[in-house]
């Protein structure tokens, strides 16, 4: 698909997504997904504050342990912390040159096979709520229209977050984000359960979570819930649809 | 806001630390949360498995007459909040905006309460209890306050969960101050952990904790060793056992 047109299905789809009683799990994580088709990028993920202030993962285009290991370091240090510090987007990192500004992330990072790093604040009336990050296996530098298209993708990011206050009972942004953040939590519980009881991987285990929630209609926080309290079996999810 | 969050952090844990020294535990953490979030008072229900809310702490006198009355009529935000799961927010009991608390309301005005509000203490799907702030002021909390008790709500839950895994109450400080929050290979051990053992998460994230703490390492490092089924719970002899066998 064109670009352009793949860029005007993902913000028809998101805007789709945005109705009542929408998953901003869910949504965030087709946000992430979209940026890897948008962009000239190999992987993205956002990252939400915390109430203790630090950084914690929220969704990601890819449920597998080496990218979610990066985010784990991000939430210590990294061009997200930067980011989400300063306000400030880190377009066109070049990962080779970082190893004094974050000796913890940059060997890990290249260990994964990425080598260029780019951030973009999720900002709020001078506050700022996470960022967007995306990984890139090349060096190359991304064009000024995918940094602008990033940003775009960051922003609609900050729109589900608040319009999703809207729609439950959080009276507040905080109450919002520990919401969110909290979800997040129930989704690694209810992941946990799924993998013992069926024998498979992490992102397996969210894909037939993810898959029964869209198949039954049901918000993906609650399909995890349902999961951890008993509600529905761990191995009684609906399978995966078995792709080409 | 008047101050990053990291640094509250650090001065809740400062303070905490100092408490430790010239108290007893559990009231502490009721008296601090009174003090960092700047309200009246404070009381903490925790909700044991498969029991009723009960109190943990309270602040003070009038803190511990608002908690009894709250579990005595069953109403009131701490209820409200760890059943509902959201944060509960009463700023004027002279004219409420809530209703259901036919009771608890007016008599809540009536011991000295003006403003009461209540925060899920939780960790996911776990609902562990709440937190009950009340003012002798009406008024909402400040985006600063509302900031500060997610903080604490965040600390108290921690601190509920180091409890039911067997932490003596003066290093309660010390294993809050070693990390800001626990990372997701915790949460989805305890997951997996819930599976083996036929157990409710709850239990299986306490006793993964308490696991932790006998064998000397932190509860990520044990936690990736259950994801990586090197270690499992034995659901036969409620052990823990060594797999030996490695898919990492």
């Amino acid at each position: 698909m064109a670009r352009e047109s793949l860029l005007i299905s993902t913000l028809v789809e998101l805007a789709d997504n945005l109705v009542d009683n929408f998953d901003v799990i869910d949504v965030l994580t087709v946000l992430s997904d979209r940026c890897v088709e948008a962009i000239d990028v190999d992987a993205a993920g956002v990252l939400l504050t915390s109430p203790e202030g630090d950084l914690q993962f929220v969704a990601s285009s890819n449920e597998s342990m080496r990218t979610l290991e990066l985010f784990q370091v991000q939430t210590d240090e990294g061009p997200c912390v930067d980011c989400f510090r300063s306000g400030n987007a880190i377009v066109n990192y070049a990962l080779a040159n970082s190893e004094t500004l974050w000796p913890r992330f940059t060997p890990v990072a290249l260990a994964h096979g990425f080598r260029s790093v780019h951030c973009l604040p999720m900002r709020l009336r001078g506050r700022t709520l996470g960022a967007l990050n995306l990984f890139r296996t090349e060096q190359g530098p991304l064009t000024g229209d995918d940094v602008v298209v990033a940003q775009g993708l960051a922003d609609v990011a900050t729109i589900a977050i608040i319009q999703h206050m809207s729609s439950t009972d959080a009276r507040t942004l905080n109450d919002q984000l520990s919401r969110a953040l909290n979800s997040r939590v129930i989704i690694e519980q209810a992941k946990g359960m799924v993998s013992q009881a069926t024998n498979c991987g992490m992102d397996a285990a969210f894909a037939r979570l993810r898959t029964h929630s869209r198949n039954h209609n049901a918000r993906l926080t609650d399909v995890a819930q349902a999961v951890v309290t008993g509600a529905i079996e761990a191995d009684d999810l609906d399978r995966v649809a078995a792709s080409k | 806001m008047a101050s990053v969050p990291i640094d509250r952090l650090i001065d809740l844990y400062e303070e905490l630390v100092r408490r430790e020294q010239i108290e007893a535990d559990p009231p502490t953490l009721c008296v601090v949360a009174a003090e960092f979030v700047n309200v009246s008072g404070a009381g903490i229900a925790i909700l044991p498995t498969g029991g009723g809310m009960t109190s943990l702490c309270t602040s003070n006198g009038m803190a511990q007459e608002l908690m009894d009355l709250e579990l005595t009529l069953g109403e009131g935000p701490s209820v409200d909040a760890c059943s509902a799961d959201v944060v509960i927010a009463e700023p004027d009991l002279n004219s409420p905006q809530r209703h259901g608390w036919s009771s608890y309301a007016a008599l809540a005005h009536a011991a000295g309460a003006r403003a009461v509000f209540g925060v899920p203490v939780r960790i996911g799907a776990i609902r562990l209890g709440a937190m009950c702030l009340f003012d002798q002021r009406a008024g909402s909390l400040s985006e600063a306050q509302s900031s500060d008790a997610h903080l604490m709500a965040s600390v108290v839950g921690r601190a509920v969960l180091a409890l039911q895994a067997g932490a003596p109450p003066h290093s309660i400080a010390d294993e809050l101050a070693q990390r800001g929050s626990f990372d997701f290979t915790v949460h989805q051990a305890a997951g997996m952990v819930a599976v083996q053992g036929a157990i409710p998460v709850g239990e299986a994230l306490a006793r993964l904790r308490a696991h932790a703490f006998a064998i000397e390492v932190t509860a990520p490092t044990l936690a990736s060793r259950i994801v990586y089924r090197e270690t499992h719970f034995d659901p036969l002899t409620r052990e823990w056992r060594e797999t030996g066998t490695t898919t990492r």
